[in-house]
């Protein structure tokens, strides 16, 4: 005979702990458990069986993980919180008496937490943070553009704005920007840092209308955290790459509302420099200090230290704003160097990964590299009604020199009337004066580059024009899933320009037909035997496959049009029912013989993919009508 | 003393309210009160003497006048007489305020003279005290000793050793009280718990003070314009009548309106004593000498000023900088690529999923089929907002600086924060499998043909519905009994119907003797089971030997009459021209006869009659068994095995199997159905199968277990009936839906191996639905892959 188990002693009895329970072992009052579960990154957990986990209760109660409870009582941050509430209750008391000069001396010794051991606990490796920096980017960025209240500091505020800059700034710098997108809440702009994907979204640059129902006390702990996340995760992006942390602030620019230009980006090598050339105390001191000491000061004193400042770093600050051609090129050096390296690319399948070749990976560099200088024959000017912010990071990312009205602030490298100018970005149904020497896009042209990896001519984005429709590039097509207007990008790179000049018109028509043709050869296995496996290599040469699609259908169109055509596509839907009706039967017949567990496995299955297929159906359906709606319209 | 001051300016006012208190709805009298009241007014300046007559007359008066006063006689006369006291006090008062105006505050009672007779005792001991005194004192001493020594005495020539003159008393608030009469004892409490009540309290004695009478609203009307001074009046709640204020409390009044002191004498500013004076003394009280700590430093403060620079010295003190600056975070590098390890993979860490990423309708300017048409809109905006499948709207904006910001962001972001910390993580397994690799792998239908495919010929002819099919052993006949009370022989190739025969029941089953040397088809109607040899079908050597075979029983006649469950008759001369041989009564109705294997024995079913339900016949001999003494149950099918002397009994839940020569019971299959239908063996005798009307089929293998080899359920309504082929590797099922369905069924010789199920042919809609009843009947030929079916739509059916 086993031993005998006594009950509550092993297993989710003692897994678990509710939440109560847990309350009553830290000693800690709920809103500290909160902040505590906040920053430490304790959530509840789902037992399996909750009666087993609630020693035979079936009471509904939150379930913490009993290890984490137990962790948290050796948390250091646990006893700064008793001392925080000391220290308050010391305040209220000296307070409440009116001895205003113990309290300052209270004030001042006021017991304060940092998170770094925390954020080592919670990321051991840097590739873990990266990986987790989603939500605090998109935390720091609402709240760089949120107005100050009673509960949201202006030092928060300025905090957030300037970790976003600081951030924005190493995107820039290393060009890792990949995607951007213009959604309806705001814009997403994906980097890829280290191997792994960083999405964040940003919203529009209209002033937050701060909501009552939202409880701002949450928020700001994760913010607390987000900060200090985001903070430690720049110092070392910035190290590694060479550049200075935490980049002074330009301090003029900065009121001139130059946004992230008022930072002062300076690789480690020059400052170094600079402080051997320049022997003056302020210089010397380390730039934290500096700064720290500049923000207590009043207003004026801080003008003047920075424009010292300013003095002594002119050489280095003209340097950098004009020199950032060489600086990609000094990247994408260093990139060529490191691409040679087989470095795994996210994208790809276990299967595929064997049959990677060193020619592929090369070529997948290479594919890499020139998207990482797309705009960089391109000089751009912003017109006075474009987000500026938005578009001048996303075109310096990929190399384009910006320069803007000087509505939008301060610190355009170039005014409206140069004459390298390429491209100006406007937003105006009608535009006035027009240089003829630079081509007028609507803002979208410039996220659509970026999206399609390639530059598309500015006609179908010309001021004044209807855009075509802007698409999500994080939408990766599966099987059976519904492609919007499949061939929106062909033949619009600049390099056909000329050949599709004319034939707009037509284009569209044909496109109409390509869905067809498309959607038949679909079907055509025995034709497209490979197609997979072409998909497969074009994937790995990193084509998007939107693109491929389009090329495909493209060169199935080809290849119809020099065939005569048949009636065999007909015969062979008739055929095809009765095969389908038999085989339809078969599975009919078949799905007696389940069990009722598969049975149920089944429907649900089906049942889930039906929903799919009815959606897609829905949006096809919309489309054809539409159409036929344009067309009578046309007519 | 309110009371007694109200007395006396309003000097006798008592006697009206007992008045009102007798009649207070009389308006006539009311006046005369009034008149009264002033008559009062009048006496009031008169001092009156208790038990005076004036007094008695009044009550006197107010007992011959009204004959509701003997309702309270004796409150009458007590208020008569406490009226009459406090009539009397208010003299005294009178007298002296007259008298003594200028005596001071805080005089007592002892020096007070006073000639009434309520006091006369207490004088009487005041006097003899005094003889006392003088008694002890001989006389020399002062008569006013031991009374009040502050108290000046009164002139010598006043002095009265016999009646003592005491200083009048000036009824002010201080002032005793004991001469307040008609005292209400309730003390401070709301005075609407006495509304109901005649009385409003009660006084020192314990006796019911009266609630003075009131008038109506008129009454009051008339008295505030009758009386000039009702504007000065006020409502006295303890005793339920107005009391009208003086001029002193008037000017209390007015004194607090005007947020004054009430009291007019009392001097807030009086002057200030100074009893530690500014001046310097000139004599110092103590005349010590200066201490010497008083010239030379503090050794005390010189400790703790030392304790404190030595903390500063050693660091235990920081002092505080200038300017304090909150420390700023400081960044440094935390992560260090050769020490750190990334975290081990535990179950019970989950990672936060990421956010979801935009779709292209979220898209400022997405394609036009993106977008919701009204009704979407509407439909979205009915939905709560945890139900919506996505939290926005898709919509289009033309260009860019169009886009307005997003109302929603922060709490979308306040969501995510939420869902970070509060929300419990579960990892779940997402099956990631193809659905058709659930369909299981069977051989393909073609492989497994012969079965019958489509219909081939259709029987017309019966009116109602056709409960049961029979074919016989040759395949030539299809017997089809049916509710219309006919029996019809159709010729299986042709569909021609060779033969009616018409019953005075319905029709509930037919079967066709097994025996191929004897032509005999078993008919059970109503209560009786007919045996009928159809005579042309049959050659005439086949027909006559079937003749003898049904007419040898009848020599038999001893046992026939031996039973009574059932009685073997002659048919009538018509019914035998029709080619009916035999009929069987019994005393339930038959629901099913079903045949031996040999041809010579036949069972019968009918449910109701409980120990007789199952009934075997022997049609050589026209002899009945009864099987089962106990039924288990209500018994729905039998089956003679098709090989062994074994039977099988199916009940609503069970099946059982009996070994009829050992009279045992061999088996019990658990179905697990909630009621069988139908029933059938298969001809190997090893496995069987039952439909049941809970829609499920279950196929046992006798061998294997009493519980079912397996169980479908794929007709959408209660299963009709089951059948096995005689020859070939199928079974089919009909059932209420109109559907036949077809099975190939291979039982392997191998025991290990287990039967195969291949549905290989759904018949759809075989028969139509007829109020509720579809498909009733499947019947296999003998020999050839076909399949005859019978439904409620009167028709029969074949597939070949």
């Amino acid at each position: 005979m086993g031993k005998l188990h006594k009950k509550g002693k092993a297993g989710a009895a003692i897994n678990y702990i509710t939440r109560n329970q847990a309350l009553k072992k830290l000693q800690v009052t709920l809103a500290d458990f909160r902040r505590l579960c906040i920053l430490k990154g304790i959530y509840p957990r789902e037992p399996k069986n909750k009666k087993k986990a609630n020693k035979g209760s079936t009471a509904p109660s939150t379930f913490y993980y009993a290890k984490d409870i137990q962790y948290l009582m050796h948390e250091p941050i646990l006893g700064k919180f008793r001392e925080y509430k000391t220290f308050a209750k010391k305040m209220a008391k000296v307070m409440g008496k009116g001895q205003y000069s113990t309290a300052k001396t209270l004030a001042e010794n006021k017991p304060i937490y940092t998170l770094d051991h925390i954020i080592k606990e919670r990321y051991p490796t840097f590739t873990d943070a990266l990986r987790d920096l989603d939500d605090a980017l998109c935390m720091i960025f609402l709240f760089a553009t949120m107005p100050k209240t009673d509960k949201i500091k202006a030092e928060t505020v300025e905090n957030c704005q300037r970790l976003a800059a600081e951030f924005q700034h190493y995107v820039l710098h290393t060009r890792s920007l990949r995607k951007t997108f213009l959604s309806i809440k705001g814009i997403y702009y994906q980097a890829e840092i280290k191997g792994q994907t960083v999405t964040w979204l940003v919203p529009y640059q209209f002033s937050q209308d701060v909501p009552t129902d939202v409880d701002f006390r949450v928020m700001l702990t994760f913010l607390e955290f987000h900060q200090t996340l985001c903070g430690f995760v720049n110092y070392r992006l910035y190290s590694d790459v060479n550049l200075v942390y935490p980049p002074a602030l330009d301090l003029k620019l900065d009121e001139g509302g130059a946004g992230m230009n008022a930072l002062i980006i300076e690789s480690t090598q020059s400052s170094a420099n600079i402080a051997k050339s320049v022997k003056t105390p302020t210089t010397t001191s380390t730039p934290t200090s500096a700064v720290a000491a500049s923000l207590s000061k009043e207003e004026k004193q801080r003008l003047q230290e920075s424009e010292k400042r300013l003095q002594s770093l002119s050489k280095k600050i003209a340097h950098i704003q004009d020199s950032n051609e060489d600086e990609s090129k000094e990247t994408t050096e260093e990139d060529h160097t490191l691409d040679e390296f087989p470095t795994p690319l996210p994208n790809q399948d276990g299967t595929l990964a064997g049959a990677i070749t060193f020619s592929e990976i090369q070529k997948a560099s290479q594919h890499l590299t020139q998207f990482q200088s797309l705009f960089s024959n391109c000089v751009i000017f912003l017109s006075r009604e474009v987000p500026r912010y938005s578009l001048e990071f996303v075109l310096r990312a990929l190399g384009a020199q910006v320069g803007w009205d000087k509505v939008l602030g301060e610190g355009s490298p170039f005014d409206e009337n140069d004459d390298k100018i390429t491209h100006q970005i406007s937003d105006r149904p009608v535009q006035g004066h027009r240089f003829l020497s630079r081509s007028y896009v609507q803002p979208q042209w410039a996220y659509d580059c970026i999206n399609a990896g390639k530059l598309l001519t500015g006609e179908t984005y010309a001021v004044g024009k209807t855009l075509p429709p802007h698409l999500s590039p994080f939408v990766e097509a599966k099987e059976g899933d519904y492609v919007p207007d499949q061939n929106q990008f062909e033949g619009e790179t600049e390099d056909l320009e000329i050949e599709s000049g004319d034939e707009d018109e037509d284009d569209e028509e044909e496109e109409e037909e390509d869905e067809e043709d498309a959607d038949e050869e679909e079907e055509e296995d025995a034709e497209h035997k490979d197609l997979h496996q072409i998909e497969l290599e074009a994937e790995a040469k990193g084509v998007a496959f939107t693109e491929f699609e389009a090329k495909e259908s493209k060169k199935a169109k080809k290849g119809k049009i020099t065939a005569a055509p048949t009636s065999a596509p007909a015969t062979r839907g008739k055929k095809r029912t009765a095969a389908e009706a038999e085989e339809a039967e078969a599975k009919e017949l078949a799905k007696i013989m389940m069990t009722n567990k598969q049975q149920k496995l089944y429907t649900k299955i089906q049942y889930g993919k039906d929903k799919k297929a009815a959606e897609v159906q829905k949006l096809t359906e919309k489309k054809q009508q539409l159409a036929k709606a344009n067309k009578k319209a046309k007519k | 003393m309110p009371i007694s001051r109200k007395k006396a300016a309003k000097p006798a006012p008592a006697p009206a309210p007992a008045k009102k208190a007798v009649a207070p709805k009389s308006k006539k009298r009311t006046v005369q009160e009034a008149q009264r009241d002033e008559s009062d007014d009048e006496f009031g300046q008169v001092a009156i003497d208790m038990n005076s007559d004036d007094e008695e007359d009044m009550d006197g008066d107010d007992e011959s006048d009204d004959a509701e006063a003997d309702e309270f006689p004796e409150d009458d006369a007590e208020e008569g007489q406490d009226m009459s006291a406090a009539d009397i006090e208010e003299d005294e008062d009178e007298e002296d305020e007259d008298s003594e105006g200028s005596y001071m505050d805080g005089d007592s009672l002892v020096d007070s003279q006073e000639e009434n007779d309520d006091d006369e005792e207490l004088e009487e001991d005041d006097e003899e005290g005094s003889d006392f005194d003088d008694l002890i004192n001989g006389g020399d001493i002062d008569p006013n000793f031991g009374h009040n020594l502050n108290e000046p005495l009164a002139p010598e020539s006043d002095y009265n050793p016999i009646k003592r003159e005491y200083p009048e008393i000036d009824p002010i608030y201080d002032s005793d009280s004991s001469t307040e009469e008609n005292e209400n004892t309730v003390g401070n409490i709301p005075m609407h718990w006495y509304d109901d009540y005649p009385h409003i309290g009660y006084d020192v004695d314990g006796k019911k003070i009266m609630r003075p009478a009131t008038g109506d609203e008129l009454d009051k009307f008339l008295s505030t314009m009758d009386d000039p001074d009702s504007w000065l009046s006020a409502h006295n709640y303890k005793e339920g009548q107005d009391i009208k204020l003086t001029s002193e409390e008037l000017e209390i009044i007015r004194r607090l309106e005007g947020n004054r002191i009430p009291d007019a004498d009392y001097n807030p500013y009086e002057d200030q004593v100074e009893f530690f004076t500014s001046k310097t003394e000139i004599m110092p009280l103590s005349a010590a000498p200066e201490p010497k700590r008083r010239f030379i430093p503090s050794k005390h403060e010189a400790k703790r000023i030392m304790k404190i620079v030595r903390a500063i010295r050693d660091g235990r003190i920081v002092p505080r900088k200038s300017g304090y600056v909150p420390p700023k975070p400081k960044y440094y590098n935390l992560w260090n690529d050769a020490e750190d390890k990334p975290r081990e993979e535990h179950v019970m860490h989950i990672t936060a999923p990421k956010m979801k990423l935009p779709t292209h309708d979220e898209s400022y300017n997405p394609p036009a089929e993106y977008l919701p048409t009204e009704q979407e809109i509407q439909e979205w905006n009915e939905l709560d907002k945890e139900d919506r499948p996505k939290n926005y709207l898709p919509q289009k904006y033309n260009a860019l600086r169009n886009v307005p910001g997003y109302g929603q962001f922060i709490q979308e972001r306040f969501e995510r924060c939420l869902d970070l910390y509060l929300a419990p993580r579960v990892r779940k397994n997402r099956l990631n499998i193809d659905p058709e690799s659930l369909i299981p792998k069977l051989p393909s239908p073609r492989d497994l043909q012969p079965f019958p495919t489509r219909m081939a010929i259709e029987y017309l002819g019966h009116e109602g519905r056709v409960r049961s099919i029979s074919v016989d052993p040759s395949g030539l006949w299809l017997a089809s009994g049916s509710e219309d009370k006919t029996v019809r022989v159709w010729e299986v190739a042709t569909g021609r119907c060779m033969a009616t025969y018409v019953v005075d029941e319905l029709v509930t089953s037919v079967s066709w003797g097994p025996n191929k040397e004897v032509a005999v088809l078993a008919v059970a109607c109503g209560y009786k089971v007919g045996l009928i040899l159809p005579e042309k079908l049959f050659s005439p050597e086949l027909t006559l030997h079937s003749e003898e075979y049904l007419k040898a029983g009848f020599a038999n006649v001893s046992s026939t009459e031996a039973n009574a469950k059932a009685q073997w008759k002659q048919p009538t001369p018509a019914e035998f021209d029709q080619g009916v041989r035999v009929w069987v009564h019994l005393q339930k109705p038959v629901k099913q006869v079903t045949w031996h294997r040999k041809g010579d024995y036949f069972a019968t079913v009918a449910p109701d009659a409980n120990n007789s339900a199952v009934l075997i016949h022997q049609l050589t001999k026209h002899q009945t068994q009864q099987p089962f003494k106990k039924t288990k149950g209500a018994v729905q099918r039998v089956m003679f095995h098709p090989s062994k002397p074994m039977f099988f009994v199916a009940t609503q839940r069970y099946v059982r199997q009996y070994n009829l020569q050992r009279q045992e019971l061999v088996k019990t299959m658990m179905t697990g159905v909630q009621w069988i239908s139908s029933l059938d063996v298969h001809p190997a005798g090893d496995n069987l199968i039952i439909g049941s009307y809970d829609k499920r089929l279950c196929w046992f293998d006798l061998d294997l277990s009493s519980k079912p080899y397996k169980t479908l359920r794929y007709h959408a309504q209660a299963i009709r009936s089951v059948a096995y082929h005689k020859r070939y590797p199928l079974f089919a099922s009909c059932a209420d839906d109109g559907n036949v369905q077809i099975f190939h069924g291979m039982v392997y010789n191998d025991l290990l191996q287990n039967p195969l199920i291949v549905p290989v042919k759904i018949l759809k809609n075989v028969h139509q639905r007829v109020q509720a009843l579809g498909a009733l009947c499947v019947e296999w030929h003998p020999t050839q892959p076909w399949l005859i079916s019978s439904g409620a739509d009167h028709t029969i059916k074949l597939f070949s």
